[in-house]
């Protein structure tokens, strides 16, 4: 996506030289999104990666979460777009990489967005903040009219 | 494994054969203990369904356990979000509170150490000037610098009013004292300060007791119409206690519950009391006075 989208990522994220920023992919599934049986193989298909890395039982749950609140969104507001699953590798460290990506109408006010819970009084602090703060890293790049790309890693304990 | 583990295996065992009360109550401090190591919902699901894994053992109804175990923690993982966005804005407001906190102090210093100098450099030039004045002009000048000696004197107390250095060079009990002190005397209202064991404690919770003592004593002056004020601290391991009470008019509590109209000063004090993750309790009744009572939590 190009440099003019609205772009949040993780502050200490931005700060970091792009060399270590950079992961290596040994695993990718990619999933359309469309229907709530698609929620339902992504969710699948984190957890057995997610497994594989030795996760957690809690972080397993987290990130199965994680993918469902993505997942919905996609269904709720864009329709249709996908979920691309990535084991990575960073610095030594292991872990997984969700990244749901639409075309749908994008975010205008991404900043009020994630302060879901406190601008409005619908939100419970689910949805992308919710997210947020399940994950360990959290990125988001939206353009009104042109879609929503948003990238959620967390990283095996 | 975890400590915390082993003594959650053995409390549940031990409930499980048992019962008792005194083996829930156990349960609440393996809880609280939890939520303290940063713990969250998830992790107490996985905890509690890791001991009922090994009760099971053998037991026809294991796989049942197990997998309700699995089921609860997904449905519980919206619950884990809104408990991480708790944390969070208890946090920001922690942050907000500090930052205030320093704000007030910088100003606090800046009236009074700057502003009073410069009244210092007046007061020595207007005494050059009057070295060639007759004493007719010498009466003038003396007027206006019993006015400019008036006006330092606001200043201090304003400034002093912002945030009294006592807070910050001798801690809460001093600053509490100085405050009673300074109120009596201004209101004609008596108040006594008794203090037990108080150490020193971190800048955010000194200011915040401060602050909210300072409240409480507006309130008692200006809507209870108090006789008397007592204020009590008292420090044991791991928690501060706090009690204001006055004689006043008091009021029903459980008008002002509702937040449409809660005084912007009781909404201050709760503010800043969940910013340290304290507990708070006003008990009042009409004509029986009102007392705040807080406990606020210590690191050991």
């Amino acid at each position: 996506m190009d440099a003019e989208y609205n772009q949040i990522g993780a502050s200490t994220e931005l700060a970091q030289p792009s060399s270590d920023r950079r992961y290596r992919v040994f695993e990718e599934a990619r999933i359309t999104i469309e229907t709530d049986t698609d929620i339902v193989v992504a969710r699948q298909r984190g957890r057995e990666l997610a497994t594989r890395l030795g996760f957690s039982s809690s972080d397993l749950t987290l990130t199965a979460t994680a993918i469902s609140e993505l997942a919905r969104n996609i269904v709720q507001y864009a329709k249709r777009g996908e979920v691309t699953l990535r084991l990575i590798e960073r610095n030594g460290r292991e872990g997984i990489a969700v990244e749901a990506r639409d075309q749908g109408p994008g975010i205008a006010d991404i900043r009020r967005v994630l302060e879901g819970g406190y601008s409005t009084s619908r939100s419970l602090g689910l949805g992308l903040s919710g997210v947020k703060r399940l994950m360990d890293e959290f990125e988001i790049e939206s353009k009104v009219g042109q879609g929503t790309k948003v990238v959620a890693r967390k990283w095996r304990k | 494994m975890s400590n915390l583990q082993l003594e959650y295996d053995a409390a549940l065992e031990a409930y499980v054969q048992r019962g008792g009360e005194s083996a829930l109550k156990q349960a609440y401090e393996l809880g609280r203990r939890a939520l303290g190591e940063g713990l969250g919902v998830l992790d107490m699901v996985a905890m509690h369904h890791r001991t009922l894994d090994k009760l099971m053992n053998e037991n026809p109804q294991a796989v049942l356990v197990h997998r309700s175990g699995e089921f609860l923690a997904e449905s519980m993982s919206p619950f884990e979000m809104t408990h991480r966005a708790y944390g969070e804005a208890n946090a920001t407001l922690r942050r907000l509170n500090d930052s205030l906190e320093g704000q007030t102090r910088k100003l606090a210093n800046t009236l009074h150490d700057e502003s009073g100098q410069l009244l210092s450099a007046v007061h020595i030039q207007l005494q050059e000037i009057a070295k060639g004045f007759s004493p007719a002009e010498r009466a003038k000048l003396d007027s206006v610098r019993q006015l400019l000696d008036q006006i330092e004197q606001q200043l201090r107390q304003f400034s002093h009013d912002l945030r009294p250095t006592v807070l910050d060079d001798y801690g809460l009990v001093p600053a509490i004292q100085w405050l009673a002190g300074r109120f009596s005397k201004r209101m004609g209202i008596p108040v006594t300060v008794d203090a037990q064991s108080v150490t020193r404690l971190p800048a955010t919770t000194e200011a915040a007791l401060y602050r909210i003592a300072q409240e409480a004593l507006n309130n008692a002056a200006r809507h209870a119409k108090a006789a008397r004020v007592q204020i009590r601290l008292k420090q044991l391991p791991g928690e501060l206690h706090c009690s204001i009470r006055d004689d006043g008019v008091g009021f029903d509590v459980s008008s002002i519950s509702s937040k449409r109209t809660k005084g912007l000063g009781l909404l201050g004090i709760q503010d800043r009391l969940s910013g340290l993750g304290a507990k708070f309790q006003i008990r009042s009744a009409a004509h029986e006075g009102t007392e705040l009572s807080i406990i606020v939590p210590l690191e050991e």
